[in-house]
Order: C-alpha cells, then structure tokens, then sequence
C-alpha cells in the first residue's frame, strides 16, 4: 500500500521486516570519476534516514539513480523486496520515489497549483484537465503544510524560498512510499523549517520512507533516525542517530583530513585596499552593497541561495550591468563597466560554473590558459608560441597541474585541475583582485586541500581574494573577513575572529 | 480555510492587472486599431463580402499555423510547411484524378503527410537533430521532388469533383467560406487541447524547461514527435485546400507560405523558445496581417511595400514584447 498525504485515510500497514526501499552494490562511474562504489543504502517505512557526506561523496548521484536521472552501472533496488528497474523519472515516480531536488525543478511559466500536479494532472469525465480541484487541492495541500504560498501565482515570479515550498508541496500531492528531500531546508527561514520538520514527521507516521539529504548537523540530530553517510563515493557507516555524537558524524564524513583541510601560510593581510566598492545596485537583486578588500586579505562572502553573492561576483569584475554604485580597483574606476576594462585594471572571476563560462573544454591546456594574456606573448600581432608553452609550462608545474602535456584537451582534466588552470590564466594576467564563486563546487574532496592552499597562496602574493561561498567550513577555514548577504543586501561585516556558525546564519537570514 | 478565502480576495485586483496584461488583448486592440484605420481609408473595406474574403484568405495560414504554434511551444521550428503544402496536392490530384473518389485523395494526402511528420519528428526527436536543419532539408527535398516530378508544369484536376470544389468557393450559409469554418474548427479544438488536455500542458512543459518536464515523468521525445506529426497533418488540411483554390498540383504552390505562418505566430505571441504563447495568440497574428495585406492592396500600395511594413511590424511586436517580459522579471 502506498499513502496519499493529502487523503490519507486508509493508512498502510507498515510491514517492518521488508525494506521500503533497498539498494545494494550501487556503483556509477562517469569519465575520470567513480561517483558511487558498491554503495548500499536501505530504507524502511515509516522511518527518517539522514544521508550525509561532503560536496563529492556521491550523495546527489545515489539520489539521482533512485529518481531515475541517472542509470546504475551494477547494483539491484528493489522496493518492498521486487526487484525493479529504475530507467527513467517516470519509472520512479510509479513506484511511489518523490524526490525534492536542491536545484528548482518547476515550469516558470506555469502557475503554482499546476506546477504542484505537473507529474499527473486531476481529469474530469472525458479526461480533460479538473482546474477546479488542482486550485483547491493545492490550497488544501498549502494549508496542511502550513505554507503561506498562493496557488495562483506564477511560479516564476516567487522568490527561491517559496518555490522551495512549491516542490516540497509537489511531493506530497500524489501518492508516495520514499520521499527524497535534497537540501530542502537552504533557502527556509527557521519558521519554515519547523513547518516542513512536522510534515515531514507525520509523513513518518503514515509509513512512507523519508530521506533527509544535509550537511547541517543539528537538523540531522533533531529530525532523523538513522544516518548514513558517504565520503568519496563509497558506503562510510549507517547507524542510529543515538549512536552519533557531532565529532563520530564529523570524523565519518571527512575522515582523517580534519586537520589539514585548511593550511594556512600567509602573513597577516595589508593596508592598501584593491578593491573598494560603493553603493553597488543591479536591477535584478543587488541592493546598496559596499565594502572593501585588502591586498592580501581573503574576504569571504556568504549567503544562503538567492541571496546574491554569485551577482554580486558578477558584477563586480564588469560582466553583468549594474544600475548604480561605483567600483574602484586598485585605484581606478571601472568604467566602462565592462569585463576588458576589468581585466584591464587587474579584477577578473573564477566562475562557479566552469563548464559553460570559464573553460573552453575541447580545447588544449595551454590555450585555456594563456586566454587572457595573449596579448602579451606576441610579436606584431601574432602569438609567440614558445613563449607562450613557457608560461603555461611554468604554472602547471608550480600549481601542480595533473595533466598529461600542455596538448591536452583541458575536459578530461578532473575538477580540481580545471579550477587550477582557470587560476593560472588569470595570475598570468598579473590580476589584484580576483572574486572567486564557490571555488570547490564539484572538486573532490582530496583536490580541495589544493585549491585551499592555492587561495592562500594567491593572497600571499599580495593578491586580494574574493570569495564567494556556501560552505561554513571553507569560509571559516580560509577567510580574513567574513560579509553575509540577504536578498541582494549586505547585512553584516566581520572579522575571522568574531565570527561563529550562529552569527553568520542570523545575518545570512536577515 | 481563512488562508485560502484571504488568499483569493488578495487576488482580484491582480486577476484584473492579469487580464490586461494578457498578450492577446493588446493584439486585439491592434486588430480593431488596423480594422478602424482601412474602414475609414478603404471603401468597403468593412463590406461583409470583403470580410468573409478575408476570413477564407486567412483559413490557410490559421490552419497550418496551429501546427507551426504547437511545434514552436515545444520548443522546436518546423519551417517544412511550405514545401508540404504544394506537395500533398501530387498524391491527392494524381488519386482523385485516378479513382474519382475525394475520399481516397483526401486519405491519400493525409497519410503522405504522416509520413513527412514521423519523418520530421523521428529526426529531430530520437535522433537529436536540430529541427531547423531536419526541416530546413525536408522542406528542400519535397520541394525539389516536386520540380522532378511536374517538370514545371502543373498537374491539372481533372475529376472536378463538386465536393472538392466546394472547399474553394463554397460557403456555410453562403456567407463563411468552408475553408474558415474548417480553420475555426480546428482553431478551437487545438485551443481546447492545449489549455485543458495533459497532452496539451505537457507541450507547454516540455518547451518551458525539457529538463523539469522529464523529471516529472514525461517522455519529452514522444512529446516532440507528436507536435511534429500535428504540424505535418494540418499543412495538409492546409494544402488540399490550397489545392481545390488552383485546381492542380504545382511545384510553385505554397512558396514562402512557411515564412508566412512564421511571421504571423511570432507576431501573436508565440515564442521560439518554447514553452510561451497561446493559439489565440496565433489566431490574431494572422488576422492582423491579412487584413493589413487586405487594406494596404485597397489603398493600392504595391505588394513591395506590403512586405516592407510587414517585416517592421514583426520586429516591432516581438521587440515590444522581449521589453516587456524583461521588466516583468526584473521587477
């Protein structure tokens, strides 16, 4: 039996001894990468399973394979003890797997209430679509919850927090027996987070399987009966929540790199300011931003999703239009405000999103990396290739770029050497400011040691690092400085040592 | 409960604010702005005779742009339309001709358009090919099978049968030509579909983001396929009408007729990116052009002008409407 939570009137016998759902000897490999390796992971009805592990340790793509976006290369699943085969989304939603995914997954264009009945529209006689049940309904459903969510809205226009709401709502509409919840509490304030912890509560208590997918310990701790966790795509542990105190959960999740994630090498920053930005507004999200960076200094800025940071990166090396504001780099203006002034005057972006704005992936290493200086390796206008290799030879060794010669085409470099020839092309610019977004976003866990140590170093050379990110531990661990955003807005400045978890997370929710 | 009943008050001046903000009512104010001007510049121009004309004019561009409207809301182009307008009118003449039955030339023609639509279809969406260049191809080699096959001369009807004819010059009530009555048919049945049907929103799904559409379990290339095999069939309700008109087959038949339908989806709201626009829309795009045709014809303005002012009128509308939805997200 599944259960409906909207109608869920004839509760399901929950039988304990058969697993809801059982996966065992999941492996998935992608080119350069073994995503998953003989990982098992079984749930049961009725039953919280936090699944946890660092950014890398196979968490999405062990969702992914259960919602169908991704095929297994071994293993078995079944659900309640049939083995079944998991082809597509539409395999898994038969079975009853709802997942909620981190990343919004809903028509824009469509309104809220249809967005919530997309995976199976109400039909009346004839099979034409019941409009007037999907607004009821998902009002009904909004009101069980608890969400303040308006079902005729059009989901484009909400803001991240309440299309948050809109897929966990989704997941409820239609009958389920495993509900996946990826990050779903990211963009919440506390309010709601208490909200969907009672939902997702009484989905236990009508027997469905609920996974709870977070970095966050003290959610895990509140809502959860049993924690698996994953590090570098292999099965660590599956234990009671009793059995679990911060650091057993912390050591699981890292292992023995605890220490020396976050080596630090460099003086105490200077005094003269790179990068000094005042009253910056963009159309779309900034709102009155200002602050300033230090030769030398990392400063860190921080923000739940939607809050601006990726922006505010972009607008601050000229690559997005700004509305007002005025941005000064190592003494200038940028104006024109454009990404060939910014280069010019020495501002450049680490992108967090390598594929599709920072590297050009056919193409060889050496020409991703000299993109930016070429100008200065040539002779009347043509490109002095023997200078150029020389360059590139000299930072691929000093960053110890893993790559088989400079010919090599620059995608089947893994995460982390792509990251360090995209710093390479722009230190060969000779940059002194350089905003970097999410810098470890889907590096391995080994390789982000290296990117941590190259941050520190870029900053030991005088440069001044911006840093954008949605790690807690990659903030505290590298930044001088820390700044929080909310909605567009700076909400708070300060130094490494006032810094803590909760002062932070209270500024980054406004 | 109190929620929901708040809710819903909250929501009336907005549904209002909506309704205004609808594309179709400014495209419909541009149809009554366009009809205002040529009834007073045109004489009879606002003459029922004049209008019906019109109206049967404009059946041919409604029928094949309902399909031309569905293909673009998932997010793909068909510019084949055209080529197959002229060349469904060989199987249907060439049968007519040889069995004296509209029936069989009419089945005929159908199912060599289900052909051209699986084709189109089956390329563009297990295949993975773009569906500008499947359709850019196909609208080329039915267009070039054509020549080759009439030598450049028309192959004329000779069955002549009443019922054929009919569809050319006759009229419901001796007022709506038949060819209206069929688009306007079709136009509400294929509006229906899209607003209230699955399949219809799931058209809509697919061209607003393939990706979220697969997630929600729909299978995003049977989808496409389907919207292709639609367009294919209704060019070719398009095309044995068309046919009837100039009782033959001919390889000049339909020229540009694909660019047409393009123009008049465009101008009514239909975007090519998929997931964005109504029929209704469509609808009015067409009409706005043809009676713009109609009256620019009656002030005797030469066809080099109608062209023109067509082409600036599109890249006005669309431009208007890209100015529009970039304030309502950046607001």
């Amino acid at each position: 039996m599944s259960v409906d939570f909207l109608h869920p009137g004839e509760g399901a016998a929950i039988d304990r001894d058969v697993p809801a759902l059982e996966l065992r000897g999941i492996d998935k490999r992608f080119p350069g990468v073994v995503a998953l390796d003989n990982v098992d992971f079984t749930l049961e009805g009725g039953k919280i399973h936090a699944l946890m592990g660092e950014n890398g340790a196979g968490k999405s793509t062990l969702i992914k394979i259960m919602a169908g976006v991704y095929g297994k290369d071994a293993g078995t699943i079944r659900m309640r003890g049939r083995e079944v085969d998991i082809k597509s989304p539409r395999d898994s939603l038969k079975e009853g797997i709802k997942v909620v995914f981190q990343e919004i997954a809903l028509i824009s264009e469509f309104t809220v209430a249809e967005n919530i009945f997309l995976e199976g529209y109400p039909t009346g006689k004839g099979g034409s679509i019941d409009w007037k049940k999907i607004r009821a309904d998902s009002a009904a459903l909004f009101n069980r919850i608890g969400f303040n969510v308006d079902p005729a809205a059009r989901t484009g226009s909400l803001p991240v927090s309440q299309q948050q709401m809109v897929e966990i709502a989704r997941a409820l509409a239609h009958e389920a027996r495993v509900v996946v919840m990826d990050e779903p509490t990211s963009s919440l304030t506390p309010n709601e987070v208490s909200l969907l912890f009672t939902v997702i509560r009484r989905l236990a208590a009508l027997g469905i399987a609920v996974v709870y997918v977070s970095h966050k310990l003290d959610e895990v701790f509140e809502i959860a009966d049993t924690v698996t966790v994953l590090r570098d795509g292999r099965h660590i542990s599956t234990r009671p929540i009793g059995e679990h105190t911060n650091d057993t959960l912390i050591q699981d999740m890292i292992g023995r790199r605890i220490d020396n994630l976050f080596p630090r090498k460099r003086g105490a920053p200077g005094s003269k300011v790179a990068l000094f930005v005042e009253k910056l507004s963009t159309a779309k999200k900034l709102n009155d931003v200002s602050f300033e960076a230090r030769a030398g200094e990392v400063l860190g800025f921080f923000g739940l999703m939607g809050a601006g940071r990726t922006e505010l990166a972009k607008a601050i090396v000229g690559y997005d239009p700004i509305a007002s504001g005025t941005i000064t780099v190592d003494g200038s203006r940028l104006v024109p405000h454009d990404t060939r002034t910014g280069v010019g005057l020495g501002i450049g972006l680490l992108t967090e999103d390598r594929k599709s704005e920072g590297l050009m992936g056919e193409l060889p290493v050496y020409q991703n990396a000299s993109l930016a200086s070429l100008g200065a390796f040539a002779r009347m206008g043509f490109v002095d290739k023997a200078r150029e290799h020389r360059a590139v030879q000299d930072y691929v060794d000093r960053f110890r770029i893993k790559t088989p010669s400079l010919f090599q085409q620059v995608k089947n470099l893994s995460g982390g050497n792509q990251q360090k020839v995209l710093i390479a092309r722009w230190l060969m610019r000779g940059l002194k400011v350089i905003v970097v977004d999410e810098p470890t976003r889907g590096i391995d866990v080994g390789a982000k040691s290296e990117i941590f140590a190259l941050i520190d170093r870029l900053a030991g050379e005088g440069l001044a690092v911006v840093m954008m990110t949605s790690e807690m531990p990659e903030l505290l661990g590298l930044a001088d400085r820390i700044a929080v955003m909310c909605e567009g807005r700076l909400t708070a400045i300060m130094s490494r040592d006032e810094a803590t978890q909760e002062n932070i997370l209270n500024a980054a929710i406004g | 409960m109190s929620l929901a009943s708040t809710a819903s008050l909250k929501d009336q001046p907005s549904m209002l604010a909506r309704l205004f903000a609808r594309q179709e009512l400014a495209l419909l104010v541009c149809l009554i702005l366009v009809l205002a001007f040529f009834s007073v510049t045109v004489e009879n121009f606002l003459s029922v005779r004049n209008l019906t004309n019109v109206l049967g004019q404009a059946s041919l561009p409604l029928i094949a742009g309902i399909g031309c409207a569905v293909v673009f809301i998932s997010g793909e182009v068909d510019i084949s339309i055209g080529s197959l307008l002229a060349t469904i009118a060989l199987p249907l003449i060439i049968i007519m001709n040889d069995s004296n039955s509209l029936l069989l030339g009419v089945g005929g023609a159908l199912l060599f358009g289900l052909i051209i639509g699986v084709v189109n279809g089956y390329l563009t969406a297990y295949a993975g090919i773009n569906s500008l260049i499947v359709t850019l191809g196909t609208m080329f080699i039915m267009r070039g099978g054509v020549y080759l096959y009439t030598g450049q001369r028309a192959i004329p009807d000779d069955a002549s049968l009443d019922s054929f004819i009919a569809l050319s010059d006759g009229r419901l009530f001796n007022v709506i030509p038949y060819s209206a009555v069929i688009a306007i048919v079709l136009l509400a049945a294929f509006a229906y579909m899209m607003q209230h049907r699955p399949f219809g929103r799931q058209i809509y799904a697919v061209g607003g983001n393939q990706e979220v559409a697969r997630l929600a379990g729909y299978d995003v290339r049977r989808v496409k396929f389907i919207c292709f095999i639609i367009s294919a069939l209704l060019a070719t309700v398009a095309g044995i009408i068309l046919a009837a008109r100039v009782g033959s087959a001919q390889h000049t038949a339909g020229l540009n007729f694909e660019f047409q339908v393009v123009a008049a989806t465009v101008l009514g709201g239909v975007s090519l990116a998929g997931g964005i626009g109504s029929l209704s829309g469509m609808a009015l795009g067409v009409l706005i052009l043809q009676f713009l045709s109609n009256g620019l014809r009656g002030l005797g303005l030469p066809t080099e002008w109608q062209l023109v002012i067509t082409g600036m009128i599109i890249i006005a509308a669309v431009a208007f409407d890209e100015a529009k939805r970039r304030r309502a997200n950046g607001g």
